[in-house]
């Protein structure tokens, strides 16, 4: 895995020490799996699932499909028959558990409290161990593009320099109406398709911006990878909401991706360095909060305190309880409304890493409904994944079209012209749909259109 | 009407006094291969059908008793010959009651109401005799007793064979016990009525209804002679074509809510008077909705079930295909009542086989005879309309259930023999 | 694996709903071997997802060409096992018929295909003042066809009734193949009330494709109230006397002290921990007389000794005491890692004494049992807990779920209020009904499917289930 070595620095501990990275990667090696597939699992786990099925209409893909091995309870089922011998990991077991979406809109149906994302997530680290043709790390799109570009973002911006080009002279639309771009492979072409149409992207952000009025807070901003190079402009906007609450932000230098690509695709190990480098790079110890705005880092970052048990365990504890999605913040701090009245009727979308994974729903929601003149209507089946899903729409384009047609169908349902959601890969997947069947809409971020009422302004609809 | 004036050609009558006693007639007559006519109060036994085989009469006269009544849990099991008002009086003095309206309920039997799944105004807001029967005991035409369901009001053991009996017209078997679920007697009730000059202006009322702040527990639209002359309803002009009355139950509380929220609705719409029934001239009219397919002399009485969209339409039909004739529909659920007052055989049968039937048919529906006067004989598909393709499934049911055909032979409309 | 006499069937089947409708690999139909009855299984030979009626007739006439079985299944959340394809053969999944076909608020009918998930359709009606009566706590994902197959019931049923009150009709496949319609969108249809005989017939008479459902104007308003109670004694005389009094509230449920401490875990809503019983009271209704009904609630839960009576102060707590309510079950994993939920019927004024004797019962077989139920309808749900890996639990749990169950019957009540009978308790209709009356009942079902290759072995103890014990020697063994 060449991207490993210059991903990050290895992480530095509290006490100054230096990094002992040879013990971690050792401790690390024991959490993956040698016996069966499944075997690294606590098996109570299992138990929870008491098969009553009431996750099964939760699922987009079983809502889509109709098979139960692509529901929760199937996957929970073929997990456990995998473990218990009952089953060989063959390539059809394979298939419905890499369709789920991990969205874990499951685990809000649950009345058991099963933690299907603690079953499905080190079952695919244990799945990569296994079986060299069908190793996601072995595949090249993972290696070079997922795991090598997108979370490393200088690269990430470098690459994408003559596809913005290109994008400006209107090369991609011409290509993507000439269909030029399907003499890319499928998934590059996705990838090129997914890119949001070109907008200012801003200045870097400093790495202090001061709050407005009284100082009510201190707050570290993280910006990630993909989101930092396609959606600056949110974090402009974001900071500035945070500044208007009476928040001090910080924007550490140094901070990496979140590592929610690779350990989803059950790179575990890649995943740890990330997480230990944000750990690293952010003086969380002296901040109220880590403020999130892309709900998948968000998730995954509010996690790092359960996927690795080695002597950093502690300090990403630490972290992650530090770690809030900037609604949920703003929301528990007291918000402070904003005064241009924009009128507007807009549906919100919950994000699945949003809404399922961090529990956040009311609060982008009550944020939202104090911006003057906005008209917020519900959206049907709002809960249901768009089929983003991190990467899922580059890796399984199928599903993911058929969850994005889904999606919007729902949106224009309300007769909304602007969708908000709080998530960059939900962002870039309704856009790309919106654009696909040409239906005039604004997608953007809570963040977006609070910044824009605090400024006075209107949004582009 | 009763017992004495029956069709039917029997030979002897018997009245067992025990269910066993019943089983035990009717497996005597399966030996014998006697063909058995199970009888409540003979309110609905004329309906034009005149079965050709001679048989026993089977009465449930001497199964009256009550089972078990514990009112606490508002159930009661009963022997199926005791009439809907002997019924009424008993659960009235608990508080309770079965609101299923059944006219001559003095001689109307609780077996023969579920036998014939009769219904009345009330079934808008209270359902019918299937919503109430949570346990039934029977004797099949091979003389076994059987049950089903229990005496709790929730139970989904085996198949429901409260829901086979009822309207299954004695062709399945005969009910001997039946346990009911009950509901509290309404602390008060009252009727609201107005006059219609025309029936576009009842649809545009009827739709209305749909979406009325207010819960009816009945809604009927009133035609013909046999509403003309009844002050209660108001004076009867030229241009009357017909009446609503929307009857209502619940507390004083509700009720006056009810009625002045209803007269607001309706004036929206643009009817200039309507009145509130109340007391006992509401007690009267109730009383009359509840009776009008058999009050007076025996008439020729037809119940259509329609699409409740397809009431006004089905009633201007029957009154332009009977001049003369009388109508009253549940407008809410989509039955409409047809009296005809003078006609021949011929008459009827013109009236039901190129009329009425057709036209129920075309509403979404179905008709049927519900009496029609001694003497009168009709055909088996002026009295059902056309048999439809799950008559099949009907009859190998009842083949199973009856497999020489002794009960009820040729009465019911899927049985064709 | 597949048998290689049905190579040549899968084939066929394939030919009718396409490749991607047909399952024939062991991983695949591994799911399919059980639904939320987990104690017995069984794998289909082949699962087959029709999306038109069409398709379930060329499935059943194919069925019947190869002599195998076949039985429906809708979102497989039976309690009761009714899903469990015994003896194999074609699976019928019925989820990707899924449309809501037509919403006619002016006949008050909705006709939807047996897929639609029970929710769906009350969300399809939102803001129409209308809803689909039947609430079973599963209404998330179980499907109208499993409601219509079980006769399922839910809290709002003990004043709405249950599914069989809102069906009016259905389009069914016959065991034969022919396609069916029963009853439709005018009420009183002509002849035997097959409709009424084919819900709750837990699909061995025929599948149902399509069904048209009475809609029910939503009530204008609401009052919901928790009933505090110190003994469990107090709540259920109390639930005598609310029936007694002659108000129908609209829902009237049970939770002891047990499963409070769970729900509580689970959502904090700020139930009192030391109180041993609470009631959810709620009545709707005309706003014009929903106080005076509270206040008299009020007054004979105090005559009862309630500790307090709290009312539901926003919709928003109203939703979250019914979240509790439906969602409890679940909740019970916190307290064991297996639960088996019991779903006898007793007379109401027999509650008292049937929870009494749930406790002795429990005392002597060791085994912990907490209890949620729709009281008013006196449906009790006794949750026994356990640990599914110790076969020696196992076997008191079943000896104790029994002896409730006889204690139901001896009371006057039944063995199932709403989950129905499907394999698990094919050994009480014995005890429930005469021999007598189970003969009439396989002469309905003989009437039906007359081959009994549709869902065999299912809810009634006929000679086929008797060979069933046989061919499955493992049956008992996993009991």
């Amino acid at each position: 895995m060449a991207h490993a070595a210059d991903a990050a620095p290895p992480p530095i501990p509290a006490d100054g020490a230096a990094p002992h990275a040879t013990a971690a990667s050792e401790a690390a090696q024991v959490a993956v799996p040698t016996g069966r597939p499944g075997s690294n699992i606590n098996y109570d786990l299992f138990l929870d699932c008491v098969h009553c099925g009431l996750c099964t209409a939760a699922c987009p893909t079983y809502l889509e499909l109709g098979n139960e091995n692509d529901s929760p309870r199937g996957r929970i089922y073929l997990m456990r028959a995998v473990t218990d011998g009952r089953l060989e990991l063959t390539h059809d077991v394979r298939r419905h558990l890499e369709l789920c979406l991990d969205c874990r809109a499951c685990e809000t149906a649950c009345p058991s409290g099963v933690q299907y994302g603690r079953l499905i997530e080190p079952f695919r680290v244990a799945m990569e161990s296994q079986g060299e043709e069908e190793r996601k790390s072995a595949d090249w799109f993972h290696r070079l593009i997922l795991f090598g570009l997108f979370t490393q973002p200088n690269r990430l911006r470098k690459w994408l320099a003559p596809a913005r080009v290109a994008q400006r002279l209107g090369l991609v639309t011409l290509a993507e109406k000439t269909r030029l771009t399907r003499l890319l492979p499928p998934r590059l072409r996705q990838l090129v398709e997914m890119l949001p149409p070109p907008r200012r992207s801003g200045p870097k952000l400093p790495p202090i911006l001061p709050a407005i009025g009284k100082r009510r807070a201190r707050v570290a901003l993280f910006t990630g990878c993909v989101a930092d190079v396609m959606f600056r402009p949110t974090h402009w906007a974001t900071a500035r909401v945070l500044q208007a609450n009476g928040c001090d932000v910080l924007v550490p230098q140094g901070q990496a991706c979140c590592g929610a690509i690779h350990f989803h695709a059950g790179s575990s190990e890649p995943a740890r360095e990330l997480a230990d480098a944000n750990v690293a790079a952010f003086d969380y110890r002296n901040v109220d909060a880590v403020i999130v705005n892309v709900a998948g880092c968000g998730a995954m970052m509010k996690d790092y305190g359960h996927h690795w048990q080695d002597e950093w365990q502690p300090d990403r504890a630490d972290f992650a309880a530090k770690v809030k999605d900037v609604s949920e913040f703003l929301d528990s701090l007291g918000f402070i409304p904003p005064e241009g009245e924009i009128p507007l009727v807009a549906t919100y979308h919950d994000a699945c890493h949003l809404a399922h994974a961090q529990r956040v729903r009311e609060a982008p929601r009550r944020l939202l409904a104090s911006v003057p003149g906005l008209k917020l209507v519900e959206l049907p089946e709002t809960e249901v994944c768009c089929g983003a899903a991190g990467t899922y729409n580059l890796t399984e384009q199928e599903m993911a079209a058929r969850l994005a047609r889904r999606k919007l169908d729902n949106i224009l349902k309300t007769g909304s012209r602007a969708v908000l959601t709080g998530n960059a890969g939900c962002l870039l997947q309704i856009m790309r749909e919106a654009r696909r069947r040409g239906e005039r809409l604004w997608v953007a971020h809570p963040m977006d259109l609070l910044n824009l009422s605090y400024q006075g302004k209107q949004p582009p609809v | 009407m009763t017992v004495a004036t029956t069709p039917l050609p029997l030979s002897e009558t018997f009245a067992p006094p025990s269910p066993s006693e019943l089983a035990e007639l009717v497996a005597e007559g399966c030996r014998t291969g006697m063909a058995m006519y199970p009888m409540g109060g003979g309110t609905s036994i004329s309906n034009g059908l005149v079965p050709k085989r001679s048989g026993w009469g089977v009465s449930l006269a001497n199964l009256k008793r009550t089972i078990d009544y514990p009112a606490r849990d508002m159930t009661i099991t009963v022997e199926a010959g005791v009439t809907m008002a002997a019924l009424a009086d008993q659960l009235a003095r608990e508080g309770q009651r079965l609101p299923v309206d059944a006219p001559q309920a003095a001689d109307a039997t609780l077996g023969g109401v579920i036998a014939t799944a009769t219904s009345g105004p009330r079934r808008y807001g209270c359902g019918t005799i299937r919503d109430y029967v949570i346990g039934i005991t029977a004797i099949d035409g091979r003389g076994t007793l059987f049950h089903g369901g229990g005496r709790v009001v929730k139970n989904v053991a085996g198949y429901d064979f409260c829901k086979l009996l009822t309207g299954s017209r004695g062709s399945l078997g005969v009910i001997a016990q039946v346990t009911l679920k009950l509901r509290p007697l309404v602390e008060t009730t009252a009727l609201v009525a107005c006059e219609l000059t025309d029936f576009d202006q009842a649809e545009t009322l009827l739709a209305a209804l749909v979406r009325s702040k207010t819960t009816p527990a009945a809604i009927e639209l009133l035609a013909g002679a046999a509403w003309a002359d009844d002050p209660v309803l108001g004076p009867t002009s030229a241009a009357t074509k017909a009446r609503l009355v929307v009857g209502l139950e619940g507390t004083a509380a509700e009720i006056d809510w009810m009625t002045s929220t209803l007269a607001g609705e309706w004036r929206e719409l643009g009817v200039q008077k309507s009145h509130t029934i109340n007391g006992a001239a509401a007690d009267r009219l109730w009383s009359r909705l509840v009776e009008f397919p058999a009050a007076g002399e025996p008439p020729l009485a037809i119940k259509a079930s329609v699409l409740p969209s397809a009431v006004t339409r089905f009633v201007v039909t029957a009154l332009e295909l009977a001049p003369g004739c009388s109508v009253q529909s549940h407008a809410g659920s989509g039955i409409v009542l047809v009296r005809v007052g003078e006609f021949t055989a011929a008459d009827a049968l013109r009236l039901l086989i190129a009329g009425l039937q057709p036209a129920a048919v075309k509403a979404g529906g179905s008709a049927s005879v519900l009496s029609c006067p001694a003497g009168t004989e009709l055909t088996h598909q002026a009295v059902w309309g056309p048999v439809r393709p799950e008559a099949a499934v009907m009859r190998a049911v009842k083949q199973q259930l009856d497999p020489a055909g002794l009960l009820n032979p040729g009465l019911a409309s899927f049985d064709l023999r | 694996m597949i048998a290689t006499r049905l190579l040549p069937l899968a084939d066929e089947l394939r030919a009718v709903v396409g490749t991607d409708g047909v399952l024939t690999a062991h991983s695949d139909l591994l799911v399919y071997e059980c639904d939320g009855f987990v104690i017995e299984k069984n794998c289909p030979d082949i699962a087959v997802f029709p999306r038109t009626t069409e398709h379930v007739q060329a499935i059943v006439r194919l069925a019947n060409e190869y002599d195998v079985p076949f039985l429906p299944r809708g979102a497989g959340t039976s309690l009761a096992g009714g899903c469990l394809p015994v003896g194999g053969g074609v699976m019928i999944v019925l989820v990707r018929m899924k449309q809501i076909l037509e919403i006619n608020l002016r006949d008050r009918y909705a006709v939807v295909e047996p897929g639609v998930v029970n929710v769906w359709l009350t969300q399809a009606l939102k803001g129409t003042g209308y809803h689909y009566a039947p609430d079973p706590s599963s209404q998330g994902a179980c499907t109208i066809g499993g409601n219509v197959a079980t006769n399922s019931g839910g809290p709002h049923t003990l004043k709405y009734g249950v599914t069989v009150n809102h069906v009016l009709g259905v389009e069914a496949v016959m065991a034969d193949g022919s396609i069916v319609e029963f009853g439709g969108p005018a009420e009183d249809p002509a002849g035997l009330d097959l409709t009424g005989l084919l819900v709750g017939s837990e699909g061995t008479l025929a599948v149902v494709t399509k069904a048209w459902v009475r809609l029910t104007r939503d009530p204008q308003g609401w009052r919901t109230m928790l009933g505090i109670f110190e003994s469990v004694a107090d709540a259920t005389n109390a639930i005598s006397a609310i029936i007694g009094a002659g108000i129908v509230p609209a829902a009237l449920e049970m939770m002891d002290q047990g499963i409070l401490v769970a729900v509580e875990a689970a959502f904090h809503f700020g139930f009192p921990l030391d109180a041993q019983a609470i009631l959810l009271i709620e009545v709707d209704g005309l706003e014009a007389g929903l106080d005076r009904q509270r206040d008299r609630i009020i007054a004979l839960c105090k005559e009862n000794h309630a500790r307090e009576v709290r009312l539901a102060a926003s919709a928003a707590e109203r939703q979250l005491l019914w979240k509790c309510r439906k969602q409890a079950f679940g909740a019970v994993g916190r307290l064991s890692p297996s639960y088996c939920t019991q779903d006898g019927v007793v007379p109401r004024t027999k509650l008292p004494h049937i929870l009494a004797r749930i406790t002795e019962i429990g005392q002597k077989h060791g085994i912990r049992i907490v209890n949620v139920f729709h009281a008013g309808d006196g449906n009790i749900h006794p949750i026994l807990l356990f640990d599914e890996r110790d076969r020696e639990q196992i076997a008191r749990v079943l000896a104790a779920s029994g002896e409730i169950l006889d204690e139901c019957i001896a009371c006057g009540g039944s063995v199932t209020g709403e989950h129905g009978i499907g394999v698990e308790k094919i050994e009480f209709m014995h005890k429930l009904f005469t021999p007598a009356d189970l003969d009439v009942m396989g002469r309905v079902r003989t009437a039906f499917n007359p081959h009994g290759r549709l869902s065999p072995a299912k809810m009634l103890p006929t000679a086929g289930a008797c060979g069933l014990e046989q061919k499955h020697p493992g049956r008992r063994a996993a009991l």
